[in-house]
């Protein structure tokens, strides 16, 4: 009976609450942040250059269905429309110099004229992020494993086309309902077009593209949306939530 | 210790409590099941641009012009080509799955000498000494029916000193024989169903299998006015679309159509013809309405009806299928008639010394093929000839594995229409000649060596690579190369003189007559595209379309009236077996009142001993009970008057 009560004297309820805190501190703020890891795109990629400096759209390098869904990323064939290195030429000059193919570093270093010459970009900035890309995979023949900021599975049916009349003013009355979904800033000063609602905000703009935030577990995307979210959205604007909706 | 003790667990279960309030278990969960569904197993799509990248695709007879879609420079499927007039946005239902057999484990993957793998430098040691000993014992079979790839291996022949080239048996082979062998015309017949007021198909299954298919379905959708008459044994698909079927038997085609003939005579039509009188005078005696009967069945009513709708038309065709002289026959009935009926110039050659189409066609494989050294090129003979063809070496090229790359000697891997230059110069039957052209689509995955790049190797034939041969040949016609590749067809609205054309009135009496084999029963042999041809077996998505009146299980399924049925003692679903020429083939039967009396309907395509899944063992093969009767007075050969023995079993 002693001892009974001096345990109650020493502890009560302050230690579940002392751990019921701290968890809920960790929890929200330290834990969510340790199921992604940071990794780079394998190259800087300036979209500012080459939808401002180059006039080009979405479209242009983003390719689409016929039903507006989502088919993938340029191939080395669209780039070098306009990255007009030949591959063969490239690799006849590396050969030439005594350079291993493979070793980008000293390829890069040598500044090969059948590379060099055919860059075209202005910065060194630019040309440095260019070249890396000739010397890493356009010449090597390699397509870029481009990082999918939201990549969504196979088994997710996504149509822009049945998105692109979203208007981003109107959508900006949900915004607290939206909170959870939609970046709230993305409704500050909306843009013209609705890309922000899910991409990266001004994400045609960005000069330097940010991390890929990769989940541990999963594999996916931080922006990939999860199903809950397609859910919201939908659920606010009077749409269907069958599985077939978007689960064909 | 006792407190510090207690006191941790009191805050473990506030801390358990108070991770439960966080996202942190419920994110986690959730990514986990999310993890559970990435299996690396799990075959995932491809991602890329979607393209429709326009060819041509060689497995049904005629060709088809193509698009075939792609993502990311991998084809995944094929549909029409709307801006080519041989397709309009239309397909056949092999070429429809042309993605499906490119990527087929049927496929040959490398040069195969005897069974053993072999490179391709020395298969070309092996087929360059052969060469060399046979001296012009060389001979071609094509089942390639309008590519330039037959002027390299004719060019191949000429080097040779041989004339050894022959066709697969075909509608092209017969037309060409009836109009430029005995009529004494040039160039190839062909035939405006788009604009034709009244079209006979007089044996021309031209809606399922006969001519360009595809594009004769096109005309048939587009003209809306005009009225379309099928005569032939069988009420055929074609002729279920039709506004009339006539029963005709396939040997009284010719008869038939001469008995048309009759009362377009009768009408007073002529054509400056130099044999016009002896022609008329051999229709009138020969070939009145009474003789016509009796010997074809087609009641002097019904030729009369059908002779009307012809005569009351401002466009009327007759467009011909089965033997020569059922070809020369319609064709002195369209010369009469002076309606839809072309004559299409020959596109001008690339190799000087390869032969024309028409010198192509002359060879009569029917009659049998004995060489030293045989090259057969995208055909089946081994299949559909099995008794026809004997060589002392045999090489074979194909994309897949068949009857005759089995029995072949020397197999060499040919690269699939999707990864090839390839084109299409006038298939049989088109209104206009017309020239098409494929580049490749994707590239090779196996390892394949286009066919007239091999040849080109073996001879000095003036081309380097088969790509070459295709931009001479592409300059001879005076086409833009680019706007080929494109897709676009280059269209020549061109006429050969035919001024000094003949009726053949001194051959046509006598090969009109019709000529029967000595079975109990007419043997109708049929052609569906999605059952196959003698060259190409049906394709992978193809068999869940073949109806039960052709296929039941591995049962082929043969059709014949109910008056046929009763007197052979047989019903539906009644296993029966058919004899004919040297050849047995089993099958069910089926009751079908679309099949003239006496007669038995059969499927030609099935029963492969080598192939896929989808058909390999499917069925019987007809090809074995046809028989080969010559048609004397045209010098030919056919299979129309086949006949077997039915006996239940």
């Amino acid at each position: 009976m002693e001892e009974r009560k001096a345990s109650k004297r020493c502890g009560g309820a302050l230690p579940f609450i002392i751990g019921f805190l701290a968890a809920c501190v960790i929890g929200w703020a330290v834990i969510p942040g340790l199921f992604f890891e940071n990794v780079e795109q394998p190259f800087r990629f300036s979209h500012s250059i080459h939808v401002e400096g180059q006039d080009m759209d979405c479209e242009s390098c983003h390719y689409f269905r016929d039903d507006g869904s989502y088919a993938g990323f340029p191939t080395n064939e669209a780039c070098a429309e306009c990255h007009a290195v030949d591959p063969e030429e490239a690799m006849e000059a590396i050969a030439e110099a005594g350079i291993d193919p493979k070793d980008f570093d000293a390829i890069m270093k040598a500044e090969i004229g059948a590379i060099e010459d055919n860059l075209a970009s202005e910065s060194d900035e630019d040309k440095q992020a260019e070249r890396e890309y000739v010397v890493k995979y356009l010449i090597q023949g390699e397509e870029v494993p481009w990082l999918n900021y939201q990549y969504q599975p196979d088994n997710v049916y996504f149509s822009h086309k049945a998105h692109e009349a979203l208007n981003i003013e109107e959508m900006a009355e949900m915004k607290d309902e939206l909170s959870s979904v939609v970046d709230p800033s993305v409704f500050d000063e909306p843009a013209e077009q609705n890309c922000n609602l899910c991409h990266l905000k001004d994400i045609d703009k960005n000069d330097t593209p940010p991390p890929f935030q990769r989940n541990i577990l999963s594999g996916y995307s931080k922006m990939t949306m999860k199903m809950w979210k397609c859910e919201r959205c939908h659920a606010l604007k009077g749409q269907p939530n069958a599985c077939y909706t978007c689960h064909k | 210790m006792s407190v510090a003790r207690r006191a941790f667990i009191q805050m473990s279960v506030g801390a358990t409590v108070g991770i439960l309030f966080t996202p942190t278990v419920w994110t986690a969960l959730d990514d986990v099941s999310i993890w559970t569904q990435n299996w690396p197993w799990i075959p995932t799509l491809k991602y890329g641009e979607v393209k429709g990248v326009p060819t041509v695709s060689k497995m049904c007879e005629s060709g088809c012009a193509v698009k075939v879609r792609t993502v990311a420079g991998e084809a995944f499927g094929t549909e029409g080509n709307v801006e080519n007039p041989l397709s309009g946005g239309g397909i056949c239902p092999l070429c429809a799955n042309g993605v499906q057999v490119k990527n087929s484990p049927t496929r040959i993957k490398s040069p195969m000498l005897n069974g053993k793998e072999i490179s391709w430098d020395e298969a070309r040691d092996v087929v360059s000494e052969k060469l060399a000993a046979a001296g012009s014992k060389v001979a071609v079979i094509s089942g390639d029916q309008s590519g330039t790839v037959n002027e390299v291996f004719s060019a191949l022949l000429a080097d040779k000193g041989s004339d050894a080239f022959y066709s697969m048996p075909c509608d092209m082979q017969a037309a060409d024989k009836a109009w430029t062998g005995l009529m004494g015309g040039s160039g190839q017949i062909g035939y405006d169903l788009e604009n034709a007021d009244m079209v006979l198909l007089a044996g021309a299954d031209a809606l399922e299998s006969w001519g360009p298919t595809v594009a004769n379905m096109k005309a048939f959708a587009a003209n809306e006015s005009g009225k379309f008459v099928f005569a032939g044994p069988m009420q055929t698909k074609t002729a279920s679309v039709t506004s009339k079927w006539v029963p005709v038997p396939a040997e009284g085609m010719a008869a038939f159509t001469l008995g048309i003939c009759y009362y377009v005579l009768q009408a007073g039509k002529s054509v400056p013809a130099a044999d016009f009188d002896q022609f008329k005078a051999m229709v009138m005696s020969g070939y009145t309405p009474a003789k016509v009967e009796a010997a074809t069945g087609v009641k002097a009513d019904t030729l009369a009806e059908v002779a009307k709708m012809l005569l009351a038309a401002s466009n009327p065709v007759v467009v011909p299928g089965g033997s020569v002289g059922a070809n020369a026959a319609a064709f002195a009935l369209n010369l009469l008639l002076g309606g839809g009926m072309k004559v299409l110039p020959e596109f001008g050659k690339a190799i000087e010394t390869a032969m024309s189409r028409s010198d192509m066609l002359k060879q009569d494989i029917l009659q049998g093929v004995n060489a030293d050294l045989l090259f057969v090129y995208s055909a089946n003979p081994v299949y559909a000839l099995p008794e026809q063809v004997k060589a002392g070496f045999t090489v074979a090229f194909d994309f897949v594995n068949t009857e005759t790359t089995a029995a072949a000697d020397l197999v060499l891997p040919i690269p699939h229409p999707y990864e090839r230059f390839d084109d299409l110069a006038s298939p049989y039957g088109v209104a206009a000649a017309t020239y098409s052209l494929g580049a490749p689509v994707s590239k090779a995955t196996l390892n394949v060596m286009s066919a007239a790049d091999f040849v080109l190797g073996l001879a000095d034939l003036g081309f380097e690579t088969f790509e070459e041969v295709l931009e001479a040949k592409v300059a001879a016609i005076g086409a833009d190369m680019d706007e080929l590749k494109e897709g676009a067809a280059y269209v020549l609205e061109e006429t050969p003189d035919v001024s000094g054309v003949t009726l053949a009135a001194n051959v046509l009496g006598k090969a009109a007559v019709p000529v029967k084999g000595t079975g109990a029963l007419g043997l109708a042999p049929y052609t569906l595209l999605n059952v196959g041809t003698a060259n190409q077996a049906t394709t992978p998505n193809a068999p869940c379309t073949i109806s039960n009146n052709q296929l039941v299980g591995d049962h082929m399924v043969v059709m014949m009236a109910s008056v046929t049925a009763k007197k052979l003692g047989v019903s539906v679903g009644s296993k029966v077996k058919l004899s004919g020429g040297n050849g047995e083939c089993t099958a069910l039967v089926q009751v079908f009142e679309g099949v003239l009396p006496g007669v038995v309907a059969a499927p030609l395509g099935m029963g492969h001993s080598v192939g896929d899944e989808f058909s390999k063992g499917k069925g019987d093969n007809v090809y074995k009970i046809l028989t080969v009767s010559s048609e004397a007075a045209t010098g030919t050969s056919t299979w129309a008057g086949s006949t077997v023995n039915v006996a239940k079993i």
